[in-house]
């Protein structure tokens, strides 16, 4: 049965029907037209589903849409600013991402921007340790991580508006 | 995943009723991270998911008299930023940090982890070493079990239809005792090869008064090995004591063959595991840190 759901997605309040089996994934994509959650394993392995739920990083796979009622869900069609000209205003992690090569097939690049805003918010300059301990729930089979790591302490740098000197991954 | 009821309490009266009313076809949800799986492979029977997340009496930690109990929606994240936990059951602390990666463990919760009954879980060595309880509610009252007495077999617990666990207590630790997780795994998001966790009380001179070993994934359940105090009791930590606790792990190890790992692999790597955490165990008792391997991905 159709149950009432009311929730935050991108900072816009949602209503919705929902089924009660609909994970919080589904409910995303097909009935909110998010795709940038993607579906992956289904099983809370690979992170590429990953969004934020009050602002921590939870695997939507593994969420019913209800246990989301009255919560705040942020997916990665947030990060960008408004589009002008047809060109999306990306976000400084984003930047960070294009400029460091971290993307290759790009369908574990959502879940881990995702994961990295996370990190950056909690530590503004996170070491090596940290970043790869950060985006351990989130796996990508092209890149193997270097890039990827590199661009989130790209970004970290790009925030403090410093170089990239001495920062090896 | 087949058609589903989903109800989310506010009060834990609420919740007990629905699980009462339902005639064993609800099941408890907290974190999710098994029960939904399970709900969509169609693994799990269940047909009423009565959410606890909306319940306050189920939330949060307390610390009493050098104890602690947790209620049964702490998640492993919230484990993890506990500086006063971490120093006091470092056992419990890593054991949380090594579940899943970051997005499961700000979900998954530790009374979710001892339901779901797995051998291989990270937190239950930890939580049988540091002598866990567990608070149940159920249609016949309230009970209150040692963690030992919870679990029947993978996936099985004591738990009767409508019954849920309400939270987990630790008992202050003694003096001068020290506490330790160890795991194997190859990576960060695998399920452990084995684990095992320790809890070492010392006597005045520094030698074992009591010793406590648990080892996963080393049989249907966790355990505890019998006889390790009276093995280890008014001794030294030393190359006979160390061989001597490495033989009985082996020895109480009945680990099965697997996709991970072989059960004669995990035998020997029992008695490897019980050596590493004994010796942290008595570096975290005496204040000097064992050298050697840090189980970190």
């Amino acid at each position: 049965m159709k149950t009432p759901l009311t929730l935050t997605i991108n900072g816009e309040t949602v209503e919705a029907l929902v089924e009660p089996r609909t994970t919080l994934l589904t409910f995303l994509r097909e009935q909110c037209g998010l795709t940038g959650p993607k579906r992956g394993c289904e099983e809370g392995e690979c992170g590429c589903c990953a969004v934020l739920l009050d602002g921590e990083l939870v695997d939507s796979c593994l969420i019913l849409a209800l246990e989301a009622q009255g919560h705040a869900v942020s997916t990665v069609e947030a990060l960008a600013g408004p589009t002008t000209g047809g060109q999306p205003a990306l976000s400084p992690l984003q930047q960070a991402f294009v400029e460091a090569g971290a993307a290759q097939c790009g369908f574990c690049t959502p879940g881990m921007l995702m994961a990295a805003t996370t990190l950056l918010e909690q530590d503004s300059t996170p070491d090596e340790l940290t970043v790869r301990r950060a985006l351990s729930g989130n796996l990508c089979r092209c890149t193997g991580y270097d890039r990827i790591v590199r661009a989130v302490q790209l970004a970290a740098e790009l925030r403090h508006g410093g170089t990239q000197q001495g920062r090896t991954p | 995943m087949h058609e589903i009821a989903y109800h989310a309490p506010e009060t834990l009266a609420e919740a007990m009723r629905l699980l009462a009313e339902s005639g064993g076809a609800a099941q408890p949800l907290a974190g999710g991270t098994d029960l939904v799986l399970q709900l969509e492979r169609g693994a799990d029977p269940a047909r009423v998911a009565v959410d606890l997340k909306r319940i306050p009496e189920l939330q949060g930690t307390r610390s009493h008299g050098g104890g602690w109990r947790f209620g049964a929606l702490v998640r492993m994240a919230e484990l993890e930023r506990d500086a006063a936990l971490r120093a006091a059951c470092p056992a419990l602390v890593a054991a949380a940090g090594f579940v899943g990666g970051p997005p499961i463990r700000n979900r998954a919760t530790l009374a979710g982890n001892i339901c779901n009954a797995s051998p291989a879980a990270d937190t239950s060595p930890a939580l049988l070493a540091l002598g866990a309880t567990v608070d149940c509610a159920g249609p016949g009252g309230t009970r209150t079990l040692p963690l030992g007495d919870f679990w029947q077999g993978p996936g099985q617990t004591v738990l009767t239809p409508g019954e849920l666990v309400t939270g987990i207590s630790l008992p202050a630790p003694p003096g001068r005792s020290g506490n330790a997780f160890a795991r194997l795994t190859r990576s960060a998001m695998d399920i452990a090869l084995i684990n095992a966790a320790a809890q070492v009380t010392l006597d005045e001179r520094g030698h074992f008064s009591d010793a406590r070993l648990a080892l996963g994934a080393c049989g249907p359940t966790v355990f505890l090995v019998a006889g390790l105090t009276e093995a280890l009791a008014g001794h030294p930590w030393n190359e006979e004591t160390r061989a001597a606790a490495m033989g009985m792990a082996r020895d109480a190890a009945r680990p099965i063959d697997d996709v991970r790992a072989s059960a004669d692999y995990r035998r020997d790597m029992a008695g490897v595991l019980a050596a590493r955490c004994l010796a942290q165990a008595i570096g975290h008792a005496t204040g000097e840190p064992a050298a050697g391997k840090r189980d970190r991905p």
